[in-house]
């Protein structure tokens, strides 16, 4: 506990983390206002809150990932890494600390991006007279956006702690989802279904896609992703030197 | 059992070897000066001591054990490596609060060290806005802040102000004197001439010299100055003698080997006029330089 508090503090006391999450549930709170406010009401009204999450979710996604990056490059970067690791020498102590942190903020993430949704978009679209979406449905929707967060932080934690370089690793992340993303589908069978992105695809209840995993499963396999990448950059931290 | 200890410790970088073969051992209760020429391998040595980097041979021991093992890190250990590892958009009170958090250090005590180091009144601003001295300082405050039996603490002296190296001084005398174990590692002999008890002197990644202060103050050996009517020819009756000749200048020769009463009766039998003898005792400096070659440069 006293290396997660230690994390904690790290997270907060840098203008970094505020800014990011600033701009990121900010503009959540512009785009859902402005969508579910303007947007036409066709037949298929409840559509537009999913639509709305489908597409205003797209710029904390790209965050969550850059910030699980950051909570360890930004060490390297800076040469704290070496009094981080002199206050837990067997280093993965700290790291683990590192993880739960990460999480944390995702999944905080994500409970205020359920709350500027539920109170913007719902609303919006009730006071206007459209339709929403079943309980059941909304449920299953917010639950994904959650745990979907708290995953792509850890998963950005995992990419840094094995590329180090900041730059290289906000890269690789942003690579492993959004450019690389397409490649996956061209694979026989339902392979191309246990890739990053089509697993994050599913856990975020896109399952139109034949073949495509359910939700759980979905959330199943990213999280595995996940972990296979911190445990290995884990293991590297541990055995390599720490130069600076 | 020594506080910290390094044998045969070997640490290569691909085809460069950073430490070589190296073994000492550093007692508490004195401050022990870690001296060498940059690029001697003095912080490779630390960072492996701190367990920061893995030997390629031999070991690097802290109160008899790997530190690898220590079960009260900042207790045990405090370090300051470089005047620069700090992340620059946290402020200095912030940066202490972190690492007081991870090893369950209290509030008052990050205070408490701000107080010491003079910070308390810049503790809030980013450390951005830092000059090297401050960060120096701050860095100093992250060491101290477990009570540590031990120091590790590389060129705290760079960016110090005259005034701040008396309180450096003080502060790791003071620290030695409560039976702490003190490691300062730095390129200047003079930076550690007051402070140091014992000194430990590396280069090229090798032991050169262990020896306490005192040690190798009286090993300081003598010369002496000769000035003289016909130079050349006494150098020439020097050398015959067995004396080792340097040149002060044209007109001085520099003579070791020999007494000053040889060197006047070797001049009386050749005829040659005496016009200065002087014994010179060598600096401490000269002797350093003598040692580690001339490779003693500036900068770090």
């Amino acid at each position: 506990m006293n290396f997660l508090h230690s994390e904690w503090l790290k997270l907060w006391t840098t203008r970094t983390t505020w800014v990011m999450l600033g701009i990121g549930l900010l503009g959540e709170a512009l785009f859902a206002g402005l969508y579910t406010g303007l947007a036409a009401l066709g037949e298929v009204e409840h559509e537009l809150v999913e639509a709305e999450i489908a597409t205003g979710i797209g710029l904390l996604m790209v965050l969550m990932l850059v910030l699980g990056v950051l909570v360890v490059t930004t060490e390297f970067r800076h040469g704290t890494s070496s009094s981080t690791f002199l206050a837990s020498p067997k280093r993965y102590p700290a790291l683990l600390a590192k993880v739960a942190a990460s999480l944390l903020v995702g999944l905080l993430s994500g409970l205020a991006f359920v709350a500027i949704n539920a109170g913007l978009s719902l609303s919006l679209v009730a006071g206007r007279g459209g339709e929403l979406p079943a309980a059941g449905e909304l449920v299953s929707i917010y639950a994904g956006v959650v745990a979907s967060f708290a995953i792509l932080a850890a998963f950005g934690l995992g990419v840094g702690a094995i590329v180090r370089n900041q730059v290289g690793a906000i890269i690789a992340a942003i690579a492993f989802f959004f450019v690389l993303s397409p490649l996956p589908e061209l694979l026989p069978g339902s392979l191309g279904e246990y890739f990053p992105a089509q697993a994050l695809g599913s856990l975020h209840g896109h399952v139109e896609a034949s073949g495509a995993l359910n939700q759980v499963t979905g959330g199943l396999v990213l999280t595995a992703w996940a972990a296979a990448l911190v445990a290995i950059g884990i293991a590297l931290i541990c055995k390599r030197d720490v130069a600076d | 059992m020594p506080q910290l200890e390094v044998r045969n410790l070997t640490k290569r970088y691909g085809k460069t070897v950073a430490v070589d073969d190296l073994s000492f051992a550093v007692e508490a209760g004195r401050v022990t000066g870690f001296l060498g020429p940059n690029g001697a391998g003095k912080t490779t040595t630390m960072r492996a001591l701190l367990g920061l980097l893995r030997p390629t041979r031999g070991e690097a021991l802290v109160e008899g054990s790997s530190p690898l093992a220590m079960t009260d890190p900042l207790r045990t250990i405090g370090a300051a490596l470089e005047a620069t590892a700090f992340h620059p958009g946290r402020s200095g009170r912030n940066h202490l609060r972190t690492l007081a958090a991870a090893a369950r250090i209290p509030r008052s005590r990050v205070e408490a060290v701000l107080e010491m180091v003079e910070l308390s009144g810049a503790a809030d601003r980013r450390v951005k806005g830092y000059s090297l001295g401050m960060r120096q300082r701050l860095a100093l405050a992250a060491a101290l802040l477990g009570e540590p039996r031990i120091l590790i603490l590389d060129e705290p002296a760079n960016g110090l102000d005259p005034q701040g190296m008396r309180w450096l001084r003080d502060l790791l005398r003071a620290q030695a004197a409560e039976g702490r174990t003190v490691l300062i590692s730095s390129h200047l002999l003079s930076e550690v001439a007051q402070t140091a008890d014992e000194l430990v002197m590396i280069r090229g990644g090798k032991l050169v010299a262990q020896t306490t202060l005192a040690e190798f103050t009286a090993g300081g050996g003598s010369q002496i100055r000769v000035r003289a009517s016909r130079l050349d020819a006494l150098e020439a009756a020097l050398v015959d003698a067995g004396a080792a000749i340097g040149r002060d200048g044209a007109e001085a020769l520099l003579v070791s080997g020999l007494a000053g009463e040889q060197i006047g009766e070797l001049a009386l039998a050749r005829g040659i006029a005496i016009h200065e003898l002087a014994t010179q005792q060598r600096s401490l400096e000269e002797r350093f330089f003598e040692l580690m070659g001339d490779e003693e440069t500036g900068g770090s």
